[in-house]
Parts: C-alpha cells; sequence; structure tokens
C-alpha cells in the first residue's frame, strides 16, 4: 500500500465520470442544434409523456389556449403526451417542496414571483444550453433575467415572462382637476391628496400580499434605495433613501389614502379601479382588463402610465418575475428541453393570447412594436419598461435570504409600521433587524 | 364446605387422585402461561393495526419534525445536518415569533370561550321539540362540513374592505356611516379586528362541532335523574351545574381536547384572511411556520416553529386525560 497521496497530476485526463458527462453534453447539445435547425423535436421523444405544472394565469383565456392548443400541438407533432396541470400561484412553492420531498411530480415546474431556484438548484436540470440557444436565437435576454435563474455560472431555469405593474390612472378626474399625469411619484401623490378629497383616494396595499411586496419596492428603488449589493451577500436597507421612501409613503397614506389599503389583497385594488372610486393604482395590467370587462365607462378614461420617476429621476419598476424549472429527477428531460425551446421561440403568441399581460424577457420579443401593446395607443407606453424592470433584492440578485425577507413580507410590513403612525427610526430599526437577521442565518448555513 | 374439610383432611379418594393427578408448579405455571399468554397474544393482535396506525401516522411525522426541528434542513437540500438548538433560539429571538405566539395564545382562549358559550346554547336548543328538528340538525353542521377554502372565501367577501355586505347592513341601519367615512370597519385591515375578524370565522365553522359534542352528552343524561333533581326545587342552573357537567365530564373533556389542538392548528383561517396581516396583527403559530418552514424553504426553523405549539397543547392534555382518568377510578 502506497503512502503517498494522490495528486491531481497523478489523476487520469478524463475520467469515466468525465467522459460521461462531456458525451452526454456534447449529444444534448448537437441534438439540440439540430432540432433549432429544423425546429422539429428528435424521435426520442416520440410516444413519452410530459408533464406541466403551472398556476392558473390571470387572464384564463391563456390557460385555454396553453393547454388546448399550443401545448396540444407541439405534442400532436412530436409525438408527445402533454398535460398541463394548473394550481394557484401561492400553492408553487408547497406544491414544489412536496415533489421534491417526493422525488416524482411533473416534469416542468413554474414558479410565479417566488423564485426559487437557488434553493432548489441542486435538484434541478441545467438547461444552460436552452438558455444560451435561445438567448442568442432571440437578441439576448434583459439583463434582470439571469440571475433568476443563475447559480454558479449555470442556469437552472428559464425565464418565462415577467409582470408589470404600472400606474393605472383616471384620465378623467386628472384632467377635470388640472392635475398632470402621475410621471413622478410627487405628481401622483399631489393628485391623490386632491383627489381624496372629492371622493376619490388611492390606494396601495399596506398588507401581507404579493403586490405590497412589489409596489413598495418599486417606490423604495426609484428613490434611490437597495436591498442588496450586486453581490447579494450585503444589505443595503439601511440608507437615508428608504427613511425618505417611508416618510413619503406616510405623506401619501395620510393625504391621499383610506384606511382599508390595510386590509388589501392582491385583487382588491382591480375592484377599487374598478368599482369608480379609485383616482389611481399601481398594479398590473389585470387590474386594467377587469376594469375594461366589468365597467367600461371608467375603462374609457383608465390610462397607463410609466413607472412613476423618484425625486432623483430614477425609475425601477419591481415586477413579477416567472421561472419555468425542470425537476433532475424527471424521466422526460429531453421533452422538457424541447418544449421549454418551442415556448421561447414562439413567445410572441403567448403575448398576444394573453392580451399584453405576458412581458417578454427576451430582447428580440422587446422590440417595438411588441404584439397587442404596441398597437393599442393606451398600452403602448408598456414597451417602454424592460429597461427600468427590477425583481426583488435589487440591484442584487433574487437569493435565498431575499426570498425569506420576501415570504416574511419585512418591507410591506416596514411602511406598513410607519402608515400606522410608528417612528420612522424605530421602524428602521426594526425591519433592518429582520434583514440582518435573516441574512446572518443564511451565512450561517 | 367440601366433606374433606369437614372431616379435618382429605379422604383416601381425594389423597389417591392427589398423588396421581396433582399438577406440579411448574406446570401449573405454564398451564396458565400458556392461557395468559393466549389471551394477551389475541389483545396484542387486536390492539396492534392501531397500535401500527398511530406509530406510522401519528408517531413517524411527530419523530420526523423532530429531526427536522433539530437539523439544518432545507427544502432543497438532500442532506441535512445536526445544529442542536439553533432552530429554536433563532424563534426565539424573531420579534415575529412573539407575536405570532401572543396571537396563538388570544386566539385558543378567546375562541375557547365563544365555541363553550354558543356551543352550549347551541346544544340546548336542539335537545328542545319542534318541528322541523331533524333538518335544523343537520343545517348547523354545515359550516363545520363545508370546505375550508371556500367558506373562508366567502367569509373574505363578506369583510372586504369595500363590498362588505356586513358594513353594508350596518350602515343601512345606521349604526355605522357610509364607506369611507371614519365609522366604516375595516375587518380584515385594523389589527384589532383582524384577529378577531379570524377568530369569528374559526368559530362560526367549528361551534356546531361543539353543539354536537355536547348534545351527545346530554341525550345520554337520564330523564329521571333531572326529573328527580326538578322535584327536589333545583334550578335550571343547579342542575347543569351540579348533575348534567358532572356526568357528561367526561365528553366535555374530550371535546375540549379536540377543539384545543383543531385551534391551535388551524392554518388556513388566517392564512385565507390576511396571511398573519396587517403588519403581523394576526399571525399565528402555523402561519409563521408555514411561510418560514414552505415557503421560505427553511424546513428546520419551520419545524422548530411549530414544535413550539407543543408545550402549548401539552398541559391541557395531560390536565384533561388525568381528569378522565381520576373519574374513571
Amino acid at each position: 500500500m502506497s503512502d503517498t497521496p494522490h495528486t491531481l497530476t497523478e489523476r487520469p485526463a478524463t475520467s469515466r465520470r468525465h467522459f460521461l458527462r462531456a458525451s452526454g453534453t456534447g449529444l444534448a447539445g448537437a441534438s439540440l442544434l439540430t432540432m433549432l435547425d429544423a425546429k422539429k423535436a428528435p424521435a426520442q421523444i416520440k410516444g413519452t409523456t410530459l408533464r406541466i405544472l403551472q398556476w392558473s394565469h390571470f387572464i384564463p383565456a391563456y390557460d385555454a389556449w396553453f393547454d388546448n392548443k399550443f401545448a396540444k400541438e407541439w405534442g400532436d407533432k412530436n409525438g408527445v403526451k402533454v398535460r398541463v396541470d394548473h394550481i394557484p400561484h401561492l400553492e408553487l412553492p408547497a406544491r414544489m417542496a412536496a415533489e421534491y420531498a417526493a422525488g416524482a411530480g411533473h416534469d416542468i415546474i413554474m414558479n410565479g414571483s417566488s423564485i426559487l431556484t437557488r434553493l432548489y438548484y441542486k435538484s434541478l436540470l441545467d438547461i444552460s444550453d436552452v438558455y444560451e440557444k435561445i438567448g442568442k436565437e432571440r437578441g439576448g435576454w434583459i439583463p434582470s433575467a439571469g440571475p433568476l435563474v443563475t447559480v454558479e455560472g449555470r442556469q437552472y431555469g428559464f425565464p418565462m415572462f415577467y409582470i408589470l405593474l404600472p400606474m393605472l390612472y383616471r384620465k378623467d378626474l386628472f384632467d377635470a382637476n388640472n392635475l398632470k399625469a402621475p410621471d413622478t411619484w410627487e405628481l401622483a401623490r399631489v393628485a391623490a391628496r386632491t383627489l381624496k378629497a372629492k371622493g376619490h383616494p388611492t390606494g396601495i396595499q399596506f398588507s401581507q400580499c404579493a403586490d405590497a411586496n412589489l409596489n413598495w419596492r418599486s417606490l423604495l428603488f426609484s428613490f434611490g434605495g437597495a436591498e442588496a449589493d450586486a453581490s447579494g451577500n450585503n444589505i443595503l436597507i439601511d440608507s437615508k433613501e428608504t427613511r425618505e421612501a417611508l416618510k413619503f409613503a406616510k405623506a401619501l397614506f395620510d393625504e391621499g389614502m383610506t384606511p382599508e389599503v390595510f386590509s388589501w389583497d392582491d385583487a382588491s385594488d382591480n375592484r377599487f379601479l374598478a368599482s369608480g372610486v379609485g383616482c389611481w393604482i399601481h398594479d398590473a395590467i389585470s387590474a386594467y382588463r377587469t376594469t375594461e370587462d366589468t365597467n367600461p365607462n371608467v375603462f374609457k378614461n383608465t390610462m397607463i402610465g410609466l413607472e412613476p420617476a423618484g425625486p432623483g429621476g430614477k425609475r425601477v419598476s419591481t415586477s413579477a418575475a416567472n421561472v419555468y424549472m425542470v425537476w433532475k429527477f424527471s424521466k422526460n428531460q429531453q421533452a422538457a428541453k424541447e418544449f421549454l425551446t418551442h415556448f421561447g421561440l414562439e413567445f410572441k403568441e403567448g403575448m398576444v393570447q394573453s392580451r399584453g399581460y405576458n412581458m417578454p424577457y427576451l430582447l428580440g420579443d422587446a422590440k417595438k412594436p411588441m404584439p397587442v401593446i404596441g398597437a393599442d395607443p393606451k398600452m403602448s407606453i408598456l414597451q417602454e419598461f424592460p429597461p427600468m424592470v427590477a425583481f426583488y433584492g435589487y440591484p442584487g440578485p433574487f437569493t435565498t435570504p431575499i426570498q425569506e425577507v420576501v415570504n416574511l413580507f419585512v418591507l410591506p410590513d416596514m411602511f406598513t409600521r410607519v402608515a400606522r403612525g410608528q417612528n420612522i427610526e424605530e421602524v428602521m430599526k426594526w425591519g433592518v433587524g429582520e434583514y440582518r437577521r435573516i441574512f446572518s442565518k443564511h451565512k450561517t448555513a | 364446605m367440601t366433606r374433606a374439610s369437614l372431616s379435618g383432611g382429605p379422604d383416601g379418594s381425594v389423597r389417591a387422585a392427589g398423588a396421581v393427578a396433582v399438577p406440579t408448579s411448574a406446570a401449573r405455571s405454564s398451564r396458565w402461561r400458556s392461557a395468559t399468554a393466549r389471551r394477551l397474544t389475541f389483545g396484542y393482535l387486536l390492539l396492534a393495526p392501531a397500535a401500527l396506525y398511530v406509530l406510522l401516522l401519528v408517531g413517524a411525522p411527530f419523530l420526523f419534525s423532530l429531526w427536522l426541528a433539530v437539523s439544518d434542513a432545507n427544502v432543497g437540500e438532500p442532506v441535512a445536518h445536526f445544529v442542536g438548538l439553533e432552530n429554536f433560539r433563532s424563534a426565539w429571538e424573531m420579534d415575529t415569533f412573539w407575536i405570532a405566539m401572543r396571537n396563538s395564545v388570544v386566539f385558543l382562549v378567546v375562541a375557547a370561550i365563544f365555541k363553550s358559550l354558543l356551543g352550549t346554547s347551541l346544544a340546548f336548543l336542539l335537545l328542545q321539540d319542534f318541528k322541523g328538528k331533524k333538518i335544523v340538525r343537520g343545517l348547523v353542521v354545515i359550516p363545520f362540513t363545508l370546505p375550508v377554502a371556500i367558506s373562508v372565501l366567502s367569509w373574505k367577501w363578506m369583510y372586504d374592505s369595500q363590498f362588505s355586505v356586513i358594513n353594508w347592513v350596518l350602515s343601512r341601519i345606521g349604526v355605522i356611516g357610509g364607506y369611507g367615512s371614519e365609522s366604516w370597519p375595516v375587518w380584515l385591515g385594523q389589527p384589532g379586528l383582524a384577529l378577531l375578524s379570524c377568530i369569528a370565522v374559526n368559530v362560526w365553522r367549528t361551534f356546531p362541532f361543539s353543539a354536537i359534542v355536547l348534545l351527545a352528552g346530554f341525550t345520554a343524561v337520564p330523564l329521571e335523574v333531572l326529573d328527580a333533581a326538578k322535584v327536589d326545587g333545583c334550578s335550571f342552573f343547579q342542575r347543569f351545574r351540579n348533575i348534567v357537567v358532572p356526568m357528561i365530564f367526561p365528553i366535555l373533556m374530550i371535546g375540549f381536547l379536540f377543539d384545543t389542538v383543531f385551534t391551535l392548528s388551524d392554518l388556513s383561517v388566517v392564512y385565507l384572511l390576511t396571511q398573519g396581516g396587517p403588519g403581523n396583527a394576526s399571525k399565528i403559530l402555523p402561519v409563521l411556520a408555514y411561510q418560514i418552514g414552505i415557503q421560505a424553504g427553511n424546513l428546520g426553523r419551520g419545524a422548530a416553529i411549530a414544535l413550539f405549539l407543543v408545550p402549548l397543547l401539552l398541559p391541557a392534555m395531560i390536565l384533561v386525560l388525568r381528569n378522565i382518568k381520576r373519574r374513571e377510578w
């Protein structure tokens, strides 16, 4: 028995494992390239079943199209039986945990808003090849797309689409009171103050829901605030800008809102606008569509505005990200990759079917005019959003500590506490303490 | 008494039989053992399915959650490491944990008081003879039998800040002002009201269960005893306190135990109505455990928070089971 330790130089240049990995990657890459050229999946996926789990879309017609046309036609063409299951978006993390624990379930699983790539990447399929190829094919990805799915330089998810939350305001009320369009947060505040006195307050959720997490981050980031640095390891929440944003939110609440915002969920502001009471809301265009379907008079006067600028002119629109992932335990990885490729290449049709709700991560699809929104004069402003889009953790990536901060609603709670009258410094002490506690716990782990 | 004992000793036949048939102590013991063993084996065999069921469905998950609570288990990590009491310490340090703990206790106590009052009243009402009694008895359990998601979402609409039917009725009868006025309650938006609104839904859902349990107890009390007490001049409350309660005590205790467990572990009502908001005002331990354990992926810390329910439940369980046992003797 030799006592000499093995060194790197003594190891064979190519181990069996390396050889298998390299040849597997090569084969997968080659088949993907062939498929991209032919726009047709290879024969080995014929006769298989592909199971997809995703949310129930806020635009129900999209689900009908996706299940019965898009997925079915792809399946028929490639001899794959595609089964699509839908569950409410809030149940996706629990379902993902259950499938992970069981080591069985769907082949492709969607993450909505709460993106769990960093938590699960060891159990997810590395789909960097699909990500890169589709990126090349469609003109590259918007800068904020990569950090959602990238861990240690590899991509473990496929960015599907994101959801914008623009300003939706009542032009008739603004015009009647000589108010300027809410192009800045200050103008939005002036409008809220003026119109609340006339029975038309504004509202943003001061509660524990997804919209509250998104809206208050848009305000905070537009005020120059930040959550974590580019590495994602250092907290930047303790800043003058955060204090300014909190102060502004308190004034906005006192002057322009009613206490009902403390009870709102994600759909409350949709109803608030559609009822004709609200003067403006900061929400996804599902609110715009709800108004179109339920109150045509209000809809006629509802305009969509650009993300309001903060005091320094900065505009950051925190959007709800959506990502597809493929389980490593999937027995149909090849079909899953090919379906994602097809999804990426045919994204524009999804924009049409979602009536402009699904926004593209791919620069090629974000070129003007975009489908639906490019043709609608009121919605065309949405085409200006891609450069200002950010996600949780901005300017850093959506890391696991940020995910816990989001799931515990720490930031909306800071805004809620201030609106309820708590001293800003006390709130900062509590909020920064929560961020530090969560970050340090993850660092230790 | 036998003849032998009368004559002062065994007769000849008995002596002979004794010499031949009296078993040795080892044989006696073996026969006894085999009879007892057979009986015991049969008993254990009958018990085995129930024991296995409890072990697999209660014991194993409980032990697993104990392991999770002392590990750094994470939803995406296949391997967990032992971290001792770190998860408990970190929960202890959380501001939100103490708010959730306080809210859980308030939730439990207030809900228990209202469920006892409403459940007892309903049980007495259902004891009376009236037309359509059977239909009414069937109808009262509807809140308990409806899927929780459906009933809670209906309540969410009733509590809506703008379209609340409760507020609409109160406004129409002049108790509160119109929408947008100071007196317009925002049920799920005001800290105190939010927790109370959640408690109200929990009480509405589960007090029929308390009523049914009590009703089963009341019908088991012999009417002769109550009639005799009535003849002796006992008032309604004296009969209730001195006759009915002692007689149905074991049923009351079992009902109390079930109710405590159901209330403390009720995640759905709070999660669907407020998600614990506004600003953690209605957050209870199961919701916090779910948010940290499942949504944020920290299984270890989630399990540790959930296990804090055990010290809350354990005294109630010990108290109840001890009382029942004492009364059995």
